[in-house]
């Protein structure tokens, strides 16, 4: 019996990975993901996490000591980079796109009735444009009532606590586990497709001629996709931490629980094989059930913050998500790599995951036909 | 004792209002050949998947050297080729014979021993590292008929073997065949091509819709394609 189920397992595992299409499908795309758009999103995290330097030209038309002091704390702050003015008028400077923001010193500003004025290029970025009001406003008001520093003043008033990227993942974070996840649920694609082809040809059929037990025809085709589930998890780990590192500025950090790793990616193994082996059991034809794996599989995606990182969803499609096991097979590496999460934390999205898992095993089993 | 004894079998698709196999009964004795003939929808592939134990919600009986279906044991006396080519495609062909020697609970060096004697017998030997999805439609054929020789059947289900396949390898299956049946097997032939049964079998079952309408002895039978015509009408079965 063990025997035989070594064999059904070697036997399957053979087909899949000399399949080109599928190695594509479940190994090359992920990686393909995770680098394109890891690079891709790195600019949009840039801004949000590290805060990239508010760029702007400034005008001064006031040759008062104050407006002199204002124009050099604007240029020597560390958040600002500011840019040499070109000999046009404002809406010109705006309108090439050398800058979003034009700040006017103008004459008469030490008086306190000619106030600084800034020029924001119309389509700017709203929480730029707020970071860079409050910026200017707050050297604005040193430089006005003759404080040194306003940002030391400001700490004994407001201490900040957040921990660091606790709800945003970096690029790194976002995507290794969510394009993983994406690749592992689209194993239902060639299990499916595998399943009925073996029902078509009559290899299938062909194996109940033998004394071999449905149980262990059903492992020997559960077993070998359950292992390439890990395996593509594992490689897409790899990429992460080892490759990808060379090409983007926030390496990969896999958190202080990393072991945490090994119990997640069963469960959404499991997840995913059982969605498969459903897709399997409920696809007629080789055609139906590819395209409803792999309609399924994007949708699952674009709910459960895999496409988007769930953190910045509209709240409608954030309380939509928990539909989705992605997302919680997401939220669940999540905890992992990014909030430290211990496994108390960790183990309900587990638990949402086996319970997916329990109920698509028993939809299959339901709906299967073998002959 | 026969080789194969089937008794008042009845078998019904669900779906479906009429039987598929309608209180079907013949035997077929040890050594024997044995044609099984009918037009499309006689019956000739549900009985082949009875015997085989793939379809048990059936009625009446079915025995196998004396014992009765469905068994798993008595499965490993039964050497079945079904009528489509059901070999893994992804597999070589030397692949494919550890499988199924695998599957019969054959253990390795047998299997393989095996594995290397049936492929010479179905000239195949030189293609063994192949994979099977590069072979022409006769290798696989004649590989589909390695995999039911594998295990050494004493009973031999062949359904349709030569369907589709060029002259050349139908003639190495008849030859293959015939040197079988020579020494000692059974075989049980589920073929639509007249020559081809009346050539290579002492016996033959003639079935239509899913009952026997002769079951006798080939030399009573002077031309069978004319006979099967004379039991089965001439109007064309596409359903």
């Amino acid at each position: 019996m063990t025997g035989q189920l070594k064999e059904l397992i070697r036997k399957e595992m053979l087909i899949v990975l000399r399949d080109r299409q599928t190695i594509m499908l479940l190994f090359l795309m992920p990686v393909a993901l995770i680098f394109f758009l890891s690079l891709a999103m790195e600019g949009v995290w840039t801004d949000k996490l590290t805060g990239r330097k508010i760029q702007l030209v400034v005008k001064n038309e006031s040759a008062s000591f104050k407006a002199k002091l204002l124009e050099q704390k604007i240029k020597a702050d560390p958040a600002i980079q500011a840019l040499d003015r070109p000999d046009q008028d404002n809406d010109l400077i705006l309108a090439d796109g050398k800058t979003q923001l034009v700040v006017t010193i103008p004459e008469g500003f030490e008086t306190g009735n000619h106030p600084v004025e800034l020029y924001f290029e119309p389509a700017i970025d709203a929480g730029y444009k707020i970071a860079a009001r409050s910026l200017i406003t707050s050297l604005a008001v040193e430089v006005v009532m003759d404080i040194d520093n306003l940002e030391a003043v400001m700490q004994a008033l407001i201490v900040e606590k957040t921990k660091p990227n606790r709800e945003l993942p970096t690029p790194l974070q976002q995507t290794v586990p969510a394009y993983a996840i994406f690749a592992m649920f689209f194993i239902s694609i060639p299990l499916s497709i595998g399943f009925l082809k073996e029902k078509n040809d009559g290899t299938l059929q062909r194996l109940f001629t033998y004394p071999v037990s449905t149980h262990l025809i059903t492992l020997g085709k559960i077993i070998p996709y359950y292992i390439i589930n890990i395996l593509q998890f594992i490689l897409m780990l790899l990429v992460g931490v080892f490759i990808m590192q060379h090409f983007i500025s926030h390496a990969f950090y896999l958190g202080e629980h990393p072991w945490q790793m090994i119990p997640v990616t069963l469960a959404v193994a499991a997840a995913t094989t059982g969605f498969g082996v459903m897709i399997a059991a409920v696809g007629r034809t080789q055609e139906q059930a590819s395209t409803l794996a792999a309609v399924s599989a994007v949708l699952m995606a674009v709910f459960g913050g895999i496409m988007v990182p769930h953190a910045v969803l509209p709240a409608v499609l954030k309380k939509a998500a928990v539909i989705s096991p992605m997302y919680w097979a997401h939220q669940a590496y999540l905890d992992i790599f990014l909030r430290a999460a211990p496994f108390s934390g960790v183990a309900p999205k587990l638990i949402v995951l086996t319970i997916f898992a329990v109920i698509c095993f028993y939809i299959a089993g339901r709906r299967v036909k073998w002959i | 004792m026969n080789a194969l004894d089937i008794s008042a079998v009845t078998y019904s698709y669900g779906n479906k209002a009429a039987n598929a196999l309608n209180n079907f009964s013949m035997s077929v004795a040890p050594g024997s050949m044995h044609a099984l003939v009918g037009p499309n929808g006689a019956g000739k592939s549900t009985l082949m998947r009875v015997i085989t134990g793939q379809f048990r919600s059936y009625a009446g009986r079915v025995t196998i050297y004396g014992r009765t279906m469905p068994d798993r044991d008595t499965l490993l006396s039964i050497g079945y080729a079904p009528q489509p080519i059901s070999v893994y495609t992804g597999l070589t062909a030397m692949e494919n014979l550890l499988f199924f020697g695998a599957m019969a609970g054959m253990p390795k060096t047998r299997a393989a021993s095996r594995a290397q004697e049936v492929l010479e017998q179905t000239g195949l030997a030189d293609h063994a590292r192949q994979l099977v999805s590069t072979y022409s439609g006769g290798m696989q054929r004649r590989l589909n008929l390695a995999v039911a020789l594998l295990h050494s059947p004493l009973l031999l289900l062949l359904d349709e073997p030569t369907v589709g396949i060029d002259p050349q390898s139908r003639y190495h299956i008849y030859e293959t065949l015939t040197a079988l049946n020579a020494a000692g097997m059974t075989v049980l032939l589920s073929t639509h091509i007249m020559e081809e049964a009346q050539r290579l079998c002492r016996a033959v079952t003639l079935a239509d819709k899913g009952t026997v309408i002769y079951d006798g002895p080939m030399s009573e039978i002077d031309n069978l394609e004319r006979f099967f015509l004379e039991k089965t009408g001439r109007g064309l079965r596409d359903d």
